[in-house]
């Protein structure tokens, strides 16, 4: 190895692991001399370079630290209980949608869906004892009064009809109880005088601010329940 | 949580020192190089997950630091006077022969244009191969060995020509 390219390689990197420049200062005193020149020169960049660090930095990064952090995890649960009041908000909203949407389309499809979902609650045998006092208190909220009874009242109760408050009365049939629904006029719900599924069958009369829905089994002569309430019925407004 | 606190605290204490004076000879005020590397510890935090090698801590965080140093000149665009930090240091106080001689090799080093310190300070104060801070600087290796050589050629002269400057300080 010439002495330039030593000179070179031995400034550049004086603790160099290259073999080629460790073998040459083994080989040559005077390399040596100069390699060991180059080391105190190195000591004293050493020693220049280590400017003394102030006293507790590193206390000092560890507490900068432990701060931002703790800033950090109060932000993170802000956000969280954020999210979490979303996540409920958002749930609120669709059990919401779900209970008030209309899901069904004619109010003989909801009738007939409402009837069967609260058919095992009712049995024709069941004591009737709902005076027609206490039905007309009801009616009121619909603005309507029932002359005379309709006929043995099971049961009347207000009730959600596809989202609406609605009144539904179960009465005494011949074979099986009578549903009569007292719906306030709505636009979502297309109206029908008739419908069947087959097994029940509905008449809707159709009231200036209320729709009178009857729903009984084939065998129920709904025409004359209709009758019945046509004759009954006083609407005060 | 508290395994990555730990890993923190032992970053901290194992490279705290070499990363100040490397943000020292970068900015050459001691105040400035202790805000730069409570920044760079600050990310280092935020992104301690990232850091898969841990011997690959110290150029990672040497990395955040220049990267923090650049930035400082982006926010505010203050010229730095070429040579008015003959004041580098004040270590002046203590006055053996040896504290004497450093103090006037600070000088020396800090008058060194920056492209020679930085190479030189990486390699002696952070143990760095050639290759290695080529990698860091985004330069070559041949760029980095000769700036290296440059840089130890002139103290090496201006150490030579040292006694006729330390007889001013004895006066």
């Amino acid at each position: 190895m010439d002495d330039l390219l030593f000179r070179r390689n031995i400034y550049a990197d004086p603790k160099t692991p290259d073999p080629d420049v460790i073998s040459a200062i083994n080989s040559d005193p005077a390399k040596q001399k100069f390699a060991h020149e180059l080391e105190q020169l190195d000591q004293k960049i050493f020693d220049a370079l280590n400017v003394p660090v102030p006293e507790e930095l590193s206390e000092k990064l560890i507490l900068r630290q432990s701060l931002a952090s703790h800033q950090q995890q109060k932000k993170s649960t802000r956000i969280k209980l954020a999210v979490a009041a979303s996540v409920a908000f958002a749930i609120g909203l669709t059990v919401n949608q779900l209970q008030f949407s209309h899901a069904y389309s004619s109010i003989g499809d909801y009738a007939i869906a409402h009837t069967n979902h609260e058919a095992k609650q009712f049995s024709n045998n069941a004591e009737a004892n709902v005076t027609l006092t206490a039905l007309n208190k009801k009616m009121a909220s619909f603005n309507g009064q029932f002359s005379a009874d309709l006929g043995e009242l099971i049961m009347a109760e207000f009730c959600r009809f596809d989202g609406m408050k609605s009144l539904h009365l179960v009465l005494k049939g011949q074979n099986s109880p009578v549903n009569i629904y007292v719906v306030p006029a709505n636009d979502h719900l297309a109206y029908m005088k008739e419908f069947t599924n087959g097994e029940l069958n509905g008449v809707v009369n159709d009231f200036k601010a209320s729709q009178i829905i009857v729903v009984g089994d084939t065998q129920e002569p709904l025409k004359q329940w209709q009758e019945k309430i046509n004759q009954n019925i006083r609407w005060s407004t | 949580m508290a395994t990555k606190q730990v890993r923190y605290e032992a970053l901290v204490k194992a490279l705290h020192s070499d990363l100040y004076r490397y943000a020292y000879w970068l900015c050459h005020e001691k105040q400035v190089a202790e805000d730069l590397v409570q920044e760079t510890f600050l990310r280092a935090w935020r992104a301690l997950d990232s850091l898969k090698d841990e011997k690959a801590a110290k150029s990672w965080l040497i990395t955040i630091l220049r990267r923090e140093n650049a930035r400082r000149f982006e926010r505010k665009r203050f010229e730095m006077s070429e040579y008015e930090e003959a004041t580098i240091t004040d270590t002046r106080s203590t006055s053996s022969e040896q504290e004497i001689e450093n103090h006037w090799l600070r000088e020396k080093i800090a008058q060194m244009p920056e492209e020679y310190r930085e190479p030189l300070v990486l390699q002696v104060i952070g143990g760095f191969s050639g290759e290695e801070i080529a990698s860091m600087l985004s330069l070559n290796k041949n760029t980095v060995m000769t700036r290296l050589f440059r840089a130890r050629n002139q103290l090496k002269e201006a150490l030579d020509e040292e006694p006729k400057l330390r007889g001013q300080y004895n006066g």
